[in-house]
């Protein structure tokens, strides 16, 4: 077997198995730790790197690895590194705990990377627990205990809830297929259409994931695990465990074939009520880590139109988009972690009053990426949007269409008013001007160049979701 | 990439962007370099548009300096520039209104290199939109030129600013949100896998019931940026809130982009719709025109006078499209850019005027002819202009409309005929009240506008004073566009 083939999870846990030791250490040195998972993470993304062109089966055909997952393990392994700078000052989490919570952080992306790649339903589903019982823990660690733990325990409770369905689901649809390979289901799923035992089981089997997505009806742990969670955890929940996620479902959903129209409609229905329902509750947050909760289920709902226009343009659609998201949500959550009070606190709207004048950069920052998420061109928002939309015209869905803009329309307004607070707004009295270091201010830029230049000039971004997604129906 | 000798077109966009980098790249404090950036590059954008405007071969007609360049080749994106009778006209107005707008904020203080940079942003939009054939880029220009609106208002805005901008961005992207899927809408059924007009344009693409349906959607979505009545509410209140400059742009240049898509989007891809829904649009144009006059008579400020004027003159654009005849369309073009002009003017006399007393109230101001004979001269012009004074540009535009309307629809152009007395009346009320009669002294002191400061405002006239002694200039170029589109129809 090459090595490469398995090499951005064998060295994920090569850092888990690292950070594994770090903990035992009884001194804690938060730098040190920092310095460790930087490197560790910015090395996981070249291996990731390097090994995109790889491809092979494993473990009995139940893992699979293809250009569709390794492109999703490289988007994995740059959220990671990302979210990993920005725990510079991870102070909300005590540093006894820095080691655990760089283990638990590794961890949960190995997780996540075997959910980009499996192609067994049972291995999915052991991928997606992993994950998911890392970040209950690393939700609980928020150092306000209270808050932490409350968020980590509806957490905990919506997360069980959805597995105790999947696991039905995981049942139902074995009892009717007989078999929970992926592949085996593509071939026979179109023989099943019409029976509901099938049906009903995959829906149930995708729980698991809409969880992870946050989308309606499991969407409501979401703005209490961003609140309670440190600045930091809430990041990567609202970024690498989106994308992740989103990989899966589109994998899952893509057995269901063309026509399938109940599972069509029944998703369709859950995009919208999950578009409408978070835009509408957004609308009145104060808290800027709750909103952004609510616009990632907003997102997701977006997101669940492309999953449902199966074909090739709707799942390039969505692996574009899971870009487009990675960076605009990236962005939104370093000026959330900038801009916290004291460095630990939630952040209100208001909190971001007169960024323009404390760091002009963080202001421009913020402005392309919720111009982003609202879907406004010439930014990547948009032109995942338009992909996503160009696919679900095609496969005949007008109204969903027109229902997804007038959430776009609803949700510029809540956008709008974080907008204003950060360019309208006078700095508070107490505010001093936010020190960037050098290094920062290049991700920042980077991270600006890609949504206007991702956005504006997709090309080559498309090509490559286009490859991605032509490997889903590969056999 | 195909283009046919030097890329004039993107060169336009080139200059916009270039000078968007070199702003943002000047430091904060640099005040005057900031400004002689702009004012250096918007004057280039100038040049390059009146160069294509002249250089147009109106013997031959048609898509003239077209560039064309694979973008996405999966969507069927390209991006495809050119230029025909009725765009090469607005991009010349487009690029006089951008550089006399970077004139007229000369003496901005107050976070001056945001502003430009925004401003050229918006206005890389306008010239994008008028020169695009593709119909994604025409959807990204169209953006592109309306998310910096918000900021621009909100931030240097005056009048119930935060009101204003929210209003009209949420206004605006309504609009775009009926756009977008009619464009898909348009791009899936054809079935071609392109999004360049001139390929979606070939007769029995689309079905007579699928025109029907995206022309709606496309004429309420573009209209709604035109200030088609009924949504034309956020278009007063967002002139009065904006800075000058970009009350110059918004009303001037912005609002045509709305008619201008009406034009290239919906009636050349959908004629079948256009027929169809014709009568309704000229309906709601003669509405406009009417509910613009006489909301116009009841205003206090000065800036809202100009804004309802705004929405009376944009109806007759639409009254002109609707027609559905050569006449109309030239009208409703060569309207366009005398509207463009003439507001400009507007908003930029009214700066100056503001910038001085610091009042926009009718009633505060008075006698002002004999305080700044000059600033007050530019405004009585451009009030000329908006009653339609012969010898003056819009005067062509208006008489075409109304020869054309009244041909195909009496009543309504009845009606939009005595709303232009109503508006000389309301214009001649403002300028009686605001230059002549009582001095106020509060602003006996008050300097004229001093000749660096006039520049913009005569570079205005002049071009409504050329245009309205030669309309040939305008309309020979316009004619290129619209005899053959109208003579393909009937064919």
């Amino acid at each position: 077997m090459n090595p490469m083939v398995f090499g951005p999870e064998l060295f994920t846990f090569f850092s888990v198995a690292v950070f594994f030791v770090l903990s035992m250490r009884s001194e804690s040195r938060p730098a040190r730790d920092y310095r460790v998972a930087v490197f560790l993470a910015a090395v996981g993304l070249a291996v990731s790197l390097a090994a995109v062109t790889s491809s092979g089966e494993l473990f009995a055909a139940a893992y699979r690895v293809d250009f569709f997952s390794q492109v999703f393990k490289v988007l994995i392994s740059a959220g990671l590194l990302l979210v990993v700078y920005l725990c510079g000052d991870l102070n909300g989490i005590s540093s006894r705990h820095h080691p655990e919570f760089h283990l638990l952080l590794f961890t949960s992306t190995l997780a996540l990377m075997t959910l980009a790649s499996g192609v067994h339903l049972l291995s999915l589903y052991i991928g997606l627990e992993l994950s998911s019982y890392c970040l209950y823990i690393l939700v609980a660690l928020n150092r306000d205990r209270d808050m932490g733990l409350e968020a980590g325990m509806k957490y905990f409770l919506a997360g069980i809830s959805a597995s105790a369905l999947m696991i039905f689901g995981l049942a139902l649809l074995y009892g009717a297929a007989g078999s929970l390979y992926l592949k085996d289901l593509l071939v026979v799923f179109p023989t099943l259409m019409s029976r509901p035992m099938a049906v009903v089981g995959l829906l149930l089997s995708l729980s698991g994931f809409l969880f992870k997505m946050a989308v309606f009806p499991f969407h409501f742990w979401a703005p209490d695990v961003y609140q309670g969670a440190a600045n930091q955890v809430a990041a990567y929940i609202a970024t690498v465990s989106k994308v992740a996620a989103a990989a899966v479902l589109i994998r899952t959903v893509a057995v269901s074939g063309q026509a399938n129209t109940y599972l069509t409609h029944a998703l369709a229905i859950l995009a919208v009520t999950t578009m409408t329902v978070a835009n509408l509750a957004a609308l009145v947050q104060r808290d800027l880590k709750r909103l952004l909760a609510y616009s990632s289920i907003a997102q997701a709902g977006y997101v669940l139109i492309g999953v449902l226009s199966v074909g090739l343009a709707g799942q390039s659609g969505v692996i574009f988009y899971m870009l487009a998201l990675l960076l605009m949500k990236l962005t939104a959550f370093l000026i959330v972690i900038r801009v916290a009070p004291d460095g630990t606190g939630n952040p209100a709207v208001s909190d971001l009053a007169g960024l323009h004048r404390r760091s002009p950069i963080l202001a421009l920052a913020l402005m392309i990426s919720l111009f982003s998420l609202a879907g406004i061109p010439p930014f990547i928002g948009f032109t995942g949007k338009f992909m996503i939309f160009t696919a679900a015209m095609q496969a005949g869905h007008f109204g969903l269409v027109l229902a997804a803009m007038i959430n776009v329309v609803i949700s510029l307004y809540y956008y709008l008013l974080v907008l204003k607070a950060a360019y309208v707004l006078p700095p508070k009295e107490d505010s001093t001007p936010l020190r960037i270091p050098g290094l920062e201010k290049c991700i920042v830029w980077i991270l600006v160049l890609l949504m206007v230049g991702g956005g504006f000039y997709p090309a080559w971004f498309i090509t490559i979701a286009d490859a991605a997604a032509l490997m889903l129906t590969a056999p | 990439m195909t283009v046919n000798g030097f890329p004039y077109l993107t060169s336009i966009l080139l200059s916009c962007v270039a000078g968007l980098v070199l702003i943002l790249m000047t430091p904060e404090e640099k005040i005057p370099w900031i400004k002689w950036i702009s004012a250096f590059f918007s004057g280039l954008t100038l040049l390059i548009s009146g160069y294509l405007f002249f250089a147009y071969d109106t013997r031959i007609g048609g898509l003239q300096f077209a560039e064309k360049m694979p973008w996405v080749e999966s969507l069927g994106i390209y991006y495809f520039n050119a230029v025909d009778g009725f765009s090469l006209p607005n991009l010349l107005l487009t690029g006089l209104v951008f550089f006399t707008g970077v004139l007229t904020m000369w003496e901005l203080s107050n976070r001056v290199k945001e502003f430009f940079a925004l401003y050229f942003t918006l206005v890389t939009g306008v010239f994008g939109l008028f020169m695009s054939m593709d119909l994604f880029f025409i959807f990204i220009w169209y953006d592109v030129s309306l998310f910096p609106m918000y900021l621009l208002i909100i931030v240097w805005g005056g009048t119930r600013k935060e009101y204003a901008a929210t209003k009209l961005m949420l206004y605006l992207l309504a609009g775009s949100a009926l756009i977008l899927p009619a464009i898909l809408y348009l791009y899936s059924v054809s079935g071609m896998n392109t999004f360049s007009i001139p390929a979606l344009m070939r007769p029995g693409t689309f079905s007579p019931g699928q025109q029907q349906f995206a022309f709606i959607l496309l004429f309420i979505g573009f209209g709604i940026l035109a200030g088609v009545w009924p949504f034309h509410t956020w278009s007063p209140v967002g002139h009065v809130a904006a800075p000058h400059a970009v009350s110059m742009v918004h009303a001037g240049v912005l609002m045509k982009i709305g008619a201008f898509g009406v034009l290239r989007v919906a009636i050349f891809l959908c004629p079948e719709g256009w027929k169809y829904w014709s009568s309704f649009m000229a309906f709601l144009s003669a509405f406009g025109i009417v509910y613009g006059s006489l909301a116009g008579l009841r205003q206090t400020d000065l800036k809202y006078v100009i804004g309802y004027s705004s929405v009376s003159h944009m109806g007759i654009v639409g009254l002109g499209l609707s027609t559905m005849s050569v006449d109309g369309l030239n009208g409703a073009v060569f309207q366009m850019v005398a509207h463009g002009v003439m507001t400009a003017l507007f908003f930029s006399s009214v700066g100056y005027i503001y910038d001085r007393t610091h009042t926009k109230e009718i009633k505060e101001l008075g006698g002002l002819s004999r305080i700044m004979p000059v600033a007050s001269g530019y405004f009585i012009v451009a009030s000329m202009a908006s009653m339609g004074v012969p010898c003056l540009a819009s005067f062509w535009g208006e008489l075409l409309v109304f020869i054309a309307a009244f041909k195909v629809y009496p009543v309504r152009g009845a009606f939009a005929i005595m709303a232009l007395a109503i508006s000389a009346l309301y214009m001649l009320r403002v300028v009686q009240r605001t230059f002549y009669g009582a001095k106020n002294e509060a602003h006996a002191h008050l300097p004229d506008v001093p000749f660096s400061l006039g520049i913009p405002r005569m570079i205005l006239v002049t071009v409504l004073v050329v245009f309205g002694f030669f309309p040939f200039l305008l309309l020979d170029v316009i004619e290129t566009a619209s005899v053959p589109f109208i003579q393909g129809l009937t064919r």
